[in-house]
C-alpha cells in the first residue's frame, strides 16, 4: 500500500500564466516495526495539467467528432489523464515524469515537487449552464504489471486577458551570463507574471472615472444614477448612487443585478435564438419612495468567473435594474400653516405603477489568486491509496 | 462594535413646508419616528423609511398653544405627547387603520410579470396606514422644560422647577406634581436625610432621562449642575424623592442614560461627556470615563467644538453617539473606547485640501437594532436662503454595521469576526482558527461535519500571514426572501470553522453554508413565523441552538436544528423553559441560559446516535438562583462558562481540570462576576457514578474581576503548549484597553512560592477595538472605520451631492500583536521565570522576533528620553529577558538601527558592549546581523576598529559564500578607507563610482569569455592588454583604479580576495571558486595564470576528481546493468530509444551523441525490441528471485548510491531533466502507443539519467574548464575533462603538453595523475573504464615522454581480482602499435599481459559497440 498525497501549497487557485506547484508525497504507512512490513515499488508516476470540457446536451451543438478513444488497457503506460472523465479534454500540458523505479520502505516517504505554468492560451475555470470548464492536475502511477491508478487535484484558474506577453529574461544581458551566477535569478523569475497581473489588474481597476446616467422612461425622468467605474476585480465592491431628488416621476422601489450572461456562440446553438442565460450573483433592493439620494453597494462573490469569451460560449458581467416607478408624476404638495382647520396628510395607499428595467454591461476581471483561495470549493489538495 | 457604512441615505420629505423640522424621536421599538417642526407633527415608518402621516395645526390652535418644542411615545406606540411653548402639553392618539391597511402599495398594470411572483412574499415593502388624532390639550401654566415617559405615566418639568406627573391616559389625569426645592440633595444616599442642602430655588430641569435599571433620573439643571433622582420607595412618586449631585460640576447641558449598563451620560459646555455610575454601597455618583477628543488626533478641533448638543445611546446600549453645537458625529464605545469622529480627517476635508462645513445636527436618533441613525442636519436649513421658501425638508441616514458580538456575545462568535449590516454579513476571509493546531481541533471538536476542510499544515503558516495582510471581508448578503418578512436582523452567529453562519429576524430564523453558498429557510413559512428567537443563537457542532418563543403553545423553548437536514420543526429537538431566556451561550456540551428571573440553567447536549437524521437531546444539569447579586436582569450583558479558575487550594486531577465546566462569568452591567464551582465539598466520590448523572458541585458565591468590561474572550480548546494563552481570560474594557487575567504556573512542578497567586490581571493598550482573540496566536483581530473620498469625481455642480459632503466609509480588518505589553508587564511585576515560559511558548509565531523588538523599542524610548533619572530602570531586566532567545543579537541591532543615534548609549549600556555582540554575531554565524552592528560600530567606534570588523566580517561572508554580503563589505571597507583621515564614513549604501566600474567591467569579463570558447584565444591577450591585469601579487593596484587614495583599500581588499581564491583552489571547491568569481567580479583566469604552477596544481588527481564530483552533483559513471547481464545480446535499438528520450542531453554525452547519428529505425525495430523486452522483463525477475550474482551488486551499488541521495533537492533535479524529454515522450506514446516500458527500460532510463550530472552542473563545469584552458591550468582541464568524460578535452590538452612553454612538472603531474586515476578507476569505480580506454591513446601518447621512475606495483589493480575484470580486458582490443612494448605501461593492468593499444581513433565506434553490447570477451585470460 502507498499513499500518495497531492497538495498545492499556494492555495487551489492560479492565474493563467503563473507557475503551479504541486509536492506529490508517497508514503509507505506501514510502520517499520510492523511485521508484515515489506518495501513497496512504484513503477513510474508522470502529471499533467489539462482542462475538461463538457457542453450541456440542450443549449451546445457540438460538431460530430470521431469518439475517442479513453480505454486504457490494462499494462499500459500510456496515461491518459482525461480517463473517465466527462466531456473532453481540451488542453494539455506535457506530462512530466516524477520518477521511475521508487521503492519505499517501511515508513518511509519521498516527496516530490511538480511545477507546470498554467497554460495562457486556456479557457478560465467555468461551470455555466451551457458549458463547464475544470482544471485539474492528475497525477498517473503505476505499480509494475498493475493497471495505471489516477490522483486527481481540481483547481482554479483564472485568466487574465490581454496580459503583455512577458519580455525576454534580461532583456539588457543579452548574452548569456556566467553559469554561476544564475541561481537566484531562476527563482525570481517564478514571480514575475504574478506581479505583472496583479499590477495590471491593479491599474485597469483602480481607475475611477464616474459615469452618470439620466434615468428616464417614456413618462419622465426617474433618477440620476452614477457609477464610479465600470471594470472590477473580483472581491469588490459596486458602488453606485442614485439622486431621485430632481426626478418628475416618482419612484417606489429600485434594485440591482449583478448578473452573468452566458452566450452560446451562433453556430454551436443547439436551437435557433437561443436565449441567453442568465445567472444572479446578489441583489440590491431598496424601497426609495420619499428618499432623495441612496446608494447601493454589491459585493461582486470571489467565487464567480471573469468575463471570457471561447469559440463556444462567451460570458458577460452587467448591472439590471428594476424599477417600479409611479405613473403619474407627483408634484410635492405644499403644506400651508395658518389655516383654519387642522391637516391631516397621509399617504397613498395605492399607487398605479409601472416597471420598467435597464441593464449597463459592466467587466469583471480576475483578482490576486491567493485571496480567491480563501473561498475556493477546493482544497487544493487530494489522496489516493495504491 | 459599530462601523459606519458606505454614505448617509438622504430621505425627502414629500411636501413642501415653510417650518423647517428641529427633532426626531423613535417610538419605544423605533420601528416609527416623529418628526417635530413648529406647528407640525410627521410619524416616518423605518422601513421603507416613508413618511406616513403628518398632522398640521390650524393657524388658531397653534397660537393658543404655541409652537411644539419636544415629543415623547408611550411605550406602546399608541399615542405621542408634544409639549408646546406655552406651557401645554399636547397628547395625540395614533389611531391605526382597522384592517391593517398599507400605504403606498404598488398596483401593477394588468398582465404585468410582476404579478406572478412567488406567494406568500411580497418584495415591496409598505408602511402601515396610520391616522393622528388631538386629545386635551394639558395646560401646565409654565413653559415646559423636558418631557419624559415612563410606562403608565409622563412626567414634565416645568420651568418654575416643578415636576409634574401626568397619566397617559388623559381620562383619569389625576396629576401630581412636586417643587424641585423640597428634593433633599446630597453627595450621596446616605447623608440625604438631613434634608434640602443644595439651593435649589429658581433652578428647573434643563433635561433629564429615566432609567429603569437605576430607578431614577438623571438630571441636568438650568444652571449646569447635575444630579440623580430617585423615589426613596419603591414605586416611583413624586412624595418621596431624594437625589445626590455629581461634585464640582457646572457645565452639563445634556444627559442620555444607558439602562443596560447603569451609566449616566452628561454632556457638557467644554465639549467633553462625563459618564457617571452610582456607586452600588453609598449611592453617591462616580465618574466612570470621560469621552473627550484627544488633542493627538484632532489637534484643531479637540478645544473647539463646543458644548455637547446630544447624546444618544445605541438601542443595544453597547455605543454612544455624541454631536456637538459645532456640528460632527462621535461614536464611542460603552467604556469609552473612541470609535469615530466626523471632525477630522476625510470627513473634514476634501480631496483638495480644503476644510468642509461640518455637519449641524439638531437632533438625531436611532433606528431599529442601530442600523441607523436618523439625522436633522440645521446647516442644511441655515444654509439655502433661496427665494423659495417652501422646502422639502431633508433627513439623513447614517448606515452602520455591527459586530455579532454587541447584541449576541456567544462563544462560537468569538473565535471569528463577524459583523452585521442591515442586509448583510461581513465575515472575516480564510480561516485563521486553522492556522493554529488544526488537526487536534477538529477532531475534539467535531469529526461529523463532512464539511470541514482538511487544512494542509503547509499552507497554514503562510495562510495566516496573508490573511492578516489583507483587509478583505467576505461579504454574504442576507437572503431577500427571509429579510423583506423578517427585517431587522436582530442576531447573527458564527460556528467555530467560520463556515456557516446563522441569523435571526423578527421572526424564525435562516443560515448559510459559506461552503455550498446557500441559504437555508424554514421549509414552512407558518413554523418560521410562529417562533421568535429571543434569547440568542449559537452553534454547538452541526447544530443550531436557540432560545425562542413558540407563540402557538405560547411557550418559551430551547430548540435545536441540525444544520445538514431540512429546516424543519419536524426535525428539531425542543425542550420546554419555564421562563424567558434573556442569553444563551455553549461551552463544549452544555447550553447556558440566563433567564428573566435572574437565574442561570445548565443543559447538557448531546447528539442522538440511533435516529436517522442528525438530532440532539437536552437535558437539565443544574440550575442557579442568581436573583441575590442581580439587581435587575436586563443588566447582565452575557454569560460564559469557562474552564478558568482561581486557586481554590484543591488541586483537581488534571483531566477534570481540563474538560469540567469550572466557572461562570457573568458581565453584569460591565461588572465581570465569576463563579466557582465548590469543590470543597464531598463531591469527590461521585465521580464513580455516570459523568452525566453525577450531580454536579455547586457554585460558590460570586467574586469581581473586573470593572468596565465590555467583551469577555475564553476558550475551551486547552493547548498544552500555550497554557498561558488558551487559560486566560481577556477583557476589553473600553477605553482603559485590554486586560489579560493570565495564569501563572509552577515552573518544573516546583511547589509555587506561597506569595505567589495563581493569576495575575494585566492591562495593556492596544490601538484597534478588539473583536477577537486568536488564543494560540498572540492576535487580536479588530476592524476600524476608512474612508474614500469621491467628492473629486463630481464637477462644481453637484457639490451638495452626498458624495461630496461625506466620504464613503468601509470597514477594514485590523489586527495587532500584544505579547510584548504582557511580557513587559510580567517583567515589570519581577515575574521573568513566568515571562520567559509564555515567551517561549509563542517563539515560533511568524511575528515573535517583532514582539521582542517591540519591547525592547518601547522600553529604551521610555527610558532614555525620561527627563528624570528612573530609580529602578526596566531595560537591563529586558535586555537580560531578550537574551535567553537566539533571537537576541538580531533584535538588538534591529531595534538600535530603527532608534535615534542619541540613544545608543543608554541601549547598549543595557545589552552590552556592541563588540562584543558582532563577535558574538560572528561565532553563531549569523553575518547578516553582523554586518548591522557594522554600522553600530561604525558610527560608535573610531574607523581602525570598524575596519578591523568589517575585515573579519567580510572574510567570514566570503567562506559562507554569502555573496551580496562580500559585495556590501568590499564597498564599505572602501568607504571606510577612503575617507579615513578627513571626511566622516560614509553610509556604506553609496556606491562608490570608482568601484562600480571595476565590477562592472569584471562582469563583462566573465560574460565574453563563456559567450564563445572560440573567440577566447583570440580575446584572451587582448582583454588582459587592455584591461591590464595585475600579472602577480606583486603588482601595484595603483593603475588600476584611477584614483591614488584608493590604492591601498583596493589592493587590501585585493589580497585578500586573492587569499580566499587561493584557499578555494586548494581545497578542491571549484564551485565556490566559480561562484565567488562571478558574485564578486574576480577576475579568474588572470589570478589563475599567476597561480598556474603555484596553487593552480594539483596534488591528487583521484581527490580532486572525487571532490568536483561530489561539489557538482555530479554522479560517478556506472556501467549499464543491462550491458552486464547483457539479455539484449542484439539490443542496437536500445540505445535509438534512449538517445530519443534524453535527445536534449545528449549533445555532450559521448555515447549518445555517436548514436545520435545512427538512423532511427523505429518502424522495423518494434518486433525486436518488444521481443528483447519482455526478455529482459523474465530475466530480470528470475535474477531478481535467485538473488543477484555478487558481480551485479558490485556495479548496481554507484545507482543505490544516487537513490539514498534522493533527497527533495535531487528529486526535483531528476524531474528537471525528465522534463527536458517531455516532448520524445509524447512521441513515444504515440508511436509505441501499444507498447509499455518495462522495468529495465525504466530501469536504463534512470541509469542514464543516473550518469549524467544536473544540467546546470554541466554547464558550470564546461565554463569552468574554459577558465582553465585560458589561463593553462592544465592539469585542471584533465580533472574537468574527466569528469565530463570529454575525450577532445584530454587530446587537446594533451597536445598542449607537447608545447615547450609547459613546464616539466606539469607534464609529470598530469601523466601521474592520470595513472592514479585510471588505477582508482580500477579498484572503486569501475564506470570510468570505459572513458579511460577511450582515451588510452592519449595516454600513450603522453607515456612516450620519458617517465621518471614510477613505482610499478602503485599501479597495480588491487581490486581487480574481485570483479570480472572487464576494464582490463578491454585493454587488448585498444592496441597501439606505437606504443613501446617495453615501456611498462602501468596501465595495463597485471604484469605480463601484452597490450595492444588501439590503433586508430576511427575504432571509436566499434569500440563503442562494442562497449554497448557488452562483449567484454575474455580473450586475454
Amino acid at each position: 500500500m502507498i499513499e500518495v498525497v497531492a497538495s498545492m501549497a499556494r492555495g487551489p487557485v492560479f492565474l493563467a500564466g503563473e507557475v503551479l506547484e504541486c509536492l506529490i508525497t508517497f508514503t509507505n504507512p506501514m510502520s517499520h516495526l510492523s511485521t508484515s512490513a515489506s518495501s513497496e515499488v512504484l513503477a513510474w508516476a508522470s502529471a499533467q495539467i489539462h482542462c475538461q470540457f463538457h457542453a450541456s446536451d440542450s443549449r451546445v451543438a457540438l460538431p460530430a467528432q470521431g469518439t475517442k478513444q479513453d480505454v486504457q488497457a490494462e499494462s499500459d503506460t500510456v496515461l491518459i489523464p482525461s480517463r473517465g472523465e466527462r466531456g473532453q479534454c481540451v488542453l494539455d500540458t506535457p506530462p512530466k515524469i516524477l520518477f521511475c523505479d521508487l521503492r519505499l520502505d517501511p515508513g518511509e516517504s519521498k516527496t516530490y515537487s511538480y511545477s507546470e505554468v498554467v497554460p495562457t492560451d486556456g479557457p478560465p475555470s467555468f461551470r455555466g449552464q451551457a458549458v463547464k470548464y475544470v482544471y485539474k492536475l492528475t497525477i498517473g502511477c503505476q505499480r509494475v504489471n498493475s493497471p495505471i491508478k489516477l490522483l486527481r487535484v481540481p483547481f482554479r484558474v483564472l485568466v487574465l486577458h490581454g496580459m503583455p506577453e512577458p519580455p525576454f529574461p534580461q532583456d539588457e544581458e543579452v548574452a548569456p551570463s556566467n553559469p554561476f551566477l544564475e541561481e537566484e535569478e531562476g527563482s525570481r523569475r517564478d514571480t514575475r507574471p504574478l506581479e505583472r497581473a496583479l499590477d495590471m489588474l491593479m491599474i485597469t481597476t483602480s481607475r475611477r472615472c464616474p459615469y452618470m446616467f439620466n434615468i428616464t422612461n417614456m413618462r419622465g425622468k426617474v433618477a440620476k444614477f452614477c457609477i464610479f467605474k465600470t471594470v472590477y476585480r473580483l472581491g469588490e465592491d459596486i458602488i453606485g448612487t442614485f439622486n431621485f431628488s430632481e426626478g418628475d416621476i416618482p419612484c417606489l422601489q429600485y434594485s440591482v443585478s449583478l448578473q452573468s450572461e452566458e452566450e452560446v456562440n451562433d453556430q454551436y446553438q443547439r436551437r435557433p435564438c437561443q436565449p441567453v442565460s442568465v445567472t444572479g450573483h446578489g441583489r440590491h433592493l431598496e424601497s426609495c419612495l420619499h428618499t432623495a439620494s441612496s446608494h447601493f453597494s454589491l459585493p461582486i462573490p470571489l467565487n464567480v468567473t471573469p468575463g471570457f469569451t471561447t469559440d463556444i460560449v462567451s460570458l458577460r458581467w452587467r448591472l439590471h435594474f428594476e424599477f417600479i416607478t409611479a405613473r403619474e408624476p407627483v408634484e410635492a404638495p405644499v403644506v400651508l400653516q395658518n389655516q383654519s382647520e387642522v391637516t391631516v396628510w397621509t399617504g397613498a395607499e395605492n399607487v398605479d405603477v409601472d416597471t420598467f428595467s435597464w441593464d449597463l454591461p459592466i467587466k469583471v476581471l480576475p483578482t490576486n489568486p491567493t485571496l480567491a483561495s480563501y473561498v475556493s470549493q477546493f482544497t487544493g489538495t487530494n489522496s489516493i491509496t495504491i | 462594535m459599530y462601523f459606519l457604512s458606505g454614505w448617509p441615505r438622504r430621505l425627502l420629505c414629500p411636501l413642501r413646508s415653510a417650518e423647517r423640522p428641529f427633532l426626531i424621536e423613535p417610538s419605544s421599538q423605533r420601528f416609527y419616528l416623529c418628526v417635530l417642526s413648529d406647528t407640525q407633527i410627521s410619524i416616518w415608518f423605518s422601513r421603507p423609511s416613508v413618511l406616513i402621516v403628518s398632522y398640521i395645526e390650524s393657524g388658531k390652535a397653534a397660537e393658543q398653544f404655541g409652537s411644539y418644542q419636544q415629543a415623547e411615545w408611550k411605550p406602546d406606540d399608541t399615542m405621542i405627547a408634544v409639549s408646546a411653548s406655552n406651557g401645554y402639553v399636547l397628547l395625540f392618539d395614533i389611531i391605526g387603520a382597522l384592517d391593517e391597511k398599507c400605504l403606498y402599495e404598488p398596483v401593477y398594470p394588468k398582465g404585468s410579470a410582476r404579478v406572478k411572483v412567488t406567494p406568500g412574499y411580497k418584495e415591496e415593502q409598505c408602511a402601515p396606514a396610520l391616522t393622528l388624532e388631538m386629545k386635551r390639550p394639558v395646560d401646565l401654566e409654565a413653559p415646559i422644560s423636558c418631557l419624559q415617559s415612563l410606562q403608565e405615566d409622563l412626567l414634565v418639568a416645568t420651568a418654575d422647577g416643578y415636576l409634574h406627573m401626568l397619566h397617559w391616559d388623559s381620562v383619569s389625569n389625576g396629576r401630581r406634581t412636586v417643587n424641585l426645592c423640597t428634593v433633599p440633595f446630597s453627595l450621596d444616599l446616605q447623608s440625604s436625610r438631613g434634608g434640602p442642602c443644595l439651593d435649589l430655588d429658581g433652578v428647573h430641569i434643563r433635561d433629564m432621562e429615566y432609567c429603569v435599571t437605576l430607578d431614577g433620573f438623571a438630571v441636568v439643571f438650568d444652571d449646569g449642575r447635575i444630579g440623580f433622582i430617585t423615589p426613596t420607595a419603591n414605586r416611583f412618586s413624586t412624595d418621596q424623592l431624594q437625589g445626590v449631585w455629581a461634585a464640582d460640576v457646572s457645565d452639563g447641558t445634556c444627559v442620555a442614560v444607558n439602562n443596560k449598563y447603569r451609566l449616566m451620560a452628561f454632556g457638557c459646555s467644554s465639549g467633553s461627556v462625563l459618564v457617571y455610575m452610582i456607586d452600588s454601597s453609598t449611592g453617591s455618583m462616580q465618574i466612570s470615563h470621560k469621552l473627550e477628543l484627544s488633542p493627538k488626533h484632532y489637534p484643531d478641533i479637540w478645544n473647539k467644538t463646543g458644548p455637547v448638543k446630544m447624546i444618544r445611546w445605541a438601542p443595544d446600549c453597547s455605543v454612544v453617539m455624541v454631536t456637538w453645537d459645532c456640528g460632527g458625529l462621535s461614536l464611542w464605545s460603552v467604556f469609552g473606547a473612541h470609535l469615530i469622529c466626523t471632525l477630522g480627517e476625510d470627513f473634514a476635508y476634501r480631496s483638495d485640501g480644503t476644510k468642509k462645513e461640518p455637519l449641524k445636527i439638531c437632533s438625531m436618533s436611532w433606528g431599529v437594532e442601530g442600523y441607523h441613525l436618523w439625522v436633522i442636519s440645521s446647516s442644511e436649513a441655515a444654509g439655502s436662503p433661496d427665494g423659495e421658501q417652501l422646502k422639502q425638508a431633508g433627513i439623513l441616514q447614517f448606515q452602520f454595521i455591527k459586530s455579532a458580538l454587541t447584541v449576541n456575545p456567544c462563544t462560537s462568535n468569538q473565535e471569528q469576526v463577524l459583523l452585521h449590516g442591515e442586509d448583510r454579513l461581513y465575515l472575516t476571509c480564510g480561516d485563521p482558527t486553522q492556522g493554529h493546531s488544526g488537526g487536534d481541533k477538529t477532531s475534539q471538536r467535531d469529526g461529523g461535519s463532512p464539511l470541514h476542510r482538511p487544512a494542509a499544515p503547509a499552507c497554514l503558516s503562510q495562510g495566516l500571514s496573508t490573511l492578516l495582510g489583507h483587509k478583505h471581508w467576505q461579504v454574504v448578503q442576507i437572503h431577500s426572501t427571509y429579510l423583506e418578512s423578517n427585517w431587522p436582523i436582530r442576531f447573527a452567529a458564527i460556528d467555530w470553522s467560520g463556515q456557516c453562519v446563522t441569523v435571526a429576524g423578527r421572526r424564525g430564523f435562516a443560515h448559510y453554508s459559506l461552503y455550498s453558498r446557500k441559504w437555508k429557510l424554514f421549509g414552512n413559512v407558518t413554523q418560521e413565523q410562529n417562533m421568535t428567537v429571543t434569547g440568542g443563537l449559537a452553534w454547538w457542532k452541526d447544530f443550531i441552538v436557540v432560545a425562542c418563543y413558540n407563540y402557538i403553545d405560547q411557550q418559551e423553548e430551547l430548540r435545536l436544528y441540525s444544520k445538514s437536514s431540512n429546516l424543519d420543526n419536524a426535525f428539531a429537538s425542543v425542550t420546554k423553559l419555564h421562563t424567558d431566556t434573556l442569553l444563551l451561550n455553549v461551552f463544549r456540551n452544555v447550553v447556558i441560559v440566563f433567564r428573566a428571573d435572574c437565574s442561570i440553567g445548565l443543559y447538557s447536549i448531546e447528539r442522538r446516535q440511533d435516529s436517522v437524521n442528525p438530532s440532539a437531546c437536552v437535558e437539565l444539569l443544574q440550575e442557579v438562583s442568581m436573583s441575590r447579586y442581580i439587581p435587575h436582569p436586563g443588566l447582565v450583558v452575557s454569560v460564559t462558562l469557562t474552564s478558568v479558575r482561581t486557586d481554590t487550594g484543591i488541586t483537581l486531577k488534571a483531566p477534570q481540570q481540563v474538560c469540567s465546566s469550572e466557572s461562570i462569568l457573568l458581565n453584569l452591567a460591565g461588572q465581570l462576576i465569576m463563579l466557582q464551582r465548590d469543590r470543597s465539598g464531598p463531591q469527590a466520590r461521585d465521580k464513580d457514578a455516570p459523568a452525566n448523572q453525577a450531580k454536579l458541585p455547586p457554585f460558590c458565591p460570586p467574586v469581581v474581576l473586573a470593572q468596565c468590561v465590555e467583551n469577555v474572550w475564553t476558550t475551551c480548546r486547552n493547548n498544552r503548549k500555550k497554557r498561558h494563552l488558551t487559560e486566560a481570560l481577556w477583557l476589553s474594557c473600553g477605553e482603559a484597553g485590554m486586560k489579560v487575567w493570565l495564569p501563572l504556573f509552577p515552573r518544573d512542578h516546583r511547589k509555587p512560592h506561597s506569595f505567589l497567586s495563581r493569576r495575575i490581571m494585566l492591562p495593556f493598550h492596544i490601538n484597534i477595538y478588539p473583536l477577537t482573540v486568536l488564543f494560540e496566536d498572540a492576535l487580536i483581530l479588530g476592524a476600524s472605520n476608512e474612508t474614500m473620498l469621491f467628492d473629486g469625481a463630481h464637477g462644481s455642480s453637484a457639490s451638495e451631492s452626498l458624495e461630496s459632503l461625506f466620504p464613503f466609509c468601509t470597514v477594514e480588518r485590523t489586527s495587532q500583536i500584544y505579547l510584548h505589553h504582557i511580557l513587559r508587564q510580567l517583567l515589570v511585576r519581577n515575574l521573568g521565570e513566568q515571562a520567559l515560559m509564555l515567551a517561549q511558548s509563542c517563539a515560533s509565531l511568524p511575528y515573535f522576533p517583532h514582539v521582542l523588538e517591540l519591547m525592547v523599542h518601547v522600553v529604551l524610548e521610555e527610558e532614555a528620553t525620561s527627563r528624570e533619572p528612573i530609580p529602578d530602570p526596566l531595560l537591563p531586566t529586558v535586555a537580560k529577558f531578550v537574551t535567553e532567545f537566539p533571537l537576541f543579537l538580531q533584535t538588538i541591532v534591529h531595534c538600535a538601527r530603527k532608534t535615534e543615534y542619541a540613544l545608543w548609549n543608554y541601549l547598549f549600556a543595557a545589552v552590552g558592549n556592541p563588540k562584543d555582540l558582532f563577535e558574538e554575531c560572528l561565532m553563531v554565524q549569523d553575518l547578516d546581523t553582523a554586518a548591522s552592528y557594522l554600522i553600530i560600530l561604525q558610527n560608535m567606534e573610531v574607523p581602525a576598529v570598524s575596519r578591523q570588523h568589517a575585515t573579519l566580517l567580510f572574510n567570514t561572508a566570503l567562506e559562507q559564500g554569502k555573496w551580496d554580503l562580500c559585495r556590501h563589505m568590499i564597498r564599505f571597507l572602501k568607504a571606510i578607507g577612503s575617507g579615513e583621515s578627513e571626511t566622516p564614513p560614509s553610509t556604506p549604501t553609496t556606491q562608490e563610482p570608482s568601484s562600480t566600474g571595476g565590477f562592472e567591467f569584471f562582469r563583462n569579463r566573465s560574460i565574453s569569455l563563456s559567450q564563445s570558447a572560440d573567440s577566447i584565444t583570440g580575446g584572451k591577450f587582448n582583454l588582459q592588454k587592455t584591461f591590464s591585469m595585475p600579472s602577480g601579487p606583486s603588482c601595484k593596484g595603483g593603475d588600476r583604479w584611477c584614483k591614488d587614495s584608493d590604492s591601498a583599500e583596493n589592493l587590501y581588499i585585493d589580497v585578500m580576495l586573492w587569499r580566499h581564491a587561493r584557499r578555494l583552489l586548494e581545497q578542491v571547491r571549484l564551485r565556490d571558486l566559480g561562484c565567488f568569481s562571478a558574485q564578486l567580479g574576480f577576475e579568474l583566469i588572470g589570478w589563475l595564470c599567476r597561480e598556474r604552477t603555484r596553487v593552480a596544481c594539483i596534488d591528487d588527481f583521484v581527490t580532486a576528481l572525487k571532490c568536483l564530483h561530489k561539489d557538482f552533483l555530479w554522479p560517478f559513471p556506472v556501467l549499464p546493468a543491462c550491458s552486464i547481464n547483457s539479455p539484449l545480446k542484439n539490443g542496437r535499438f536500445r540505445p535509438v530509444l534512449s538517445s530519443r528520450l534524453l535527445k536534449s542531453q545528449s549533445a555532450d554525452s559521448l555515447l549518445n551523441s555517436d548514436m545520435d547519428t545512427t538512423p532511427p529505425q523505429v518502424s522495423t525495430a518494434n518486433h525486436t525490441w518488444l521481443d528483447g523486452l519482455g526478455a529482459v522483463r523474465k530475466e530480470l525477475d528470475s535474477a531478481s528471485s535467485h538473488g543477484a550474482p555478487q558481480t551485479q551488486e558490485a556495479f548496481l551499488s554507484p545507482l543505490i548510491n544516487k537513490g539514498e541521495e534522493c533527497s527533495i533537492g535531487s528529486a526535483t533535479d531528476l524531474t528537471e531533466t525528465s522534463s527536458m524529454v517531455d516532448g520524445d515522450w509524447t512521441m513515444v506514446d504515440e508511436n509505441f502507443s501499444t507498447l509499455s516500458l518495462s522495468q529495465s527500460e525504466l530501469e536504463h532510463i534512470s541509469m542514464e539519467l543516473a550518469n549524467k550530472g544536473p544540467h546546470k552542473s554541466q554547464v558550470q563545469l564546461r565554463y569552468l574548464m574554459h577558465v582553465f584552458m585560458e589561463a593553462g591550468c592544465l592539469e585542471w582541464c584533465v580533472v574537468i575533462g574527466l569528469i565530463l568524460r570529454d575525450v577532445s578535452v584530454i587530446k587537446q590538452v594533451v597536445g598542449f603538453l607537447d608545447s615547450p612553454e609547459v613546464p616539466e612538472e606539469t607534464v609529470q603531474s598530469i601523466r601521474a595523475g592520470l595513472m592514479a586515476v585510471d588505477q582508482w578507476a580500477s579498484s572503486d569505480c569501475l564506470g570510468y573504464k570505459p572513458f579511460l580506454n577511450l582515451i588510452r591513446p592519449q595516454l600513450m601518447k603522453l607515456m612516450e615522454v620519458p617517465v621518471e621512475q614510477v613505482q610499478p606495483e602503485a599501479f597495480h589493480p588491487t581490486g581487480a581480482s574481485k570483479l570480472s575484470d572487464p576494464p582490463l580486458l578491454l585493454l587488448p582490443r585498444a592496441e597501439d602499435p606505437r606504443c613501446p612494448p617495453a615501456s611498462s605501461l602501468p596501465l595495463e593492468g597485471p604484469p605480463g599481459v601484452n597490450a595492444r593499444p588501439l590503433e586508430d581513433t576511427r575504432e571509436e565506434p566499434e569500440e563503442e559497440e562494442a562497449l554497448e553490447e557488452g562483449t567484454y570477451d575474455c580473450t586475454l585470460s
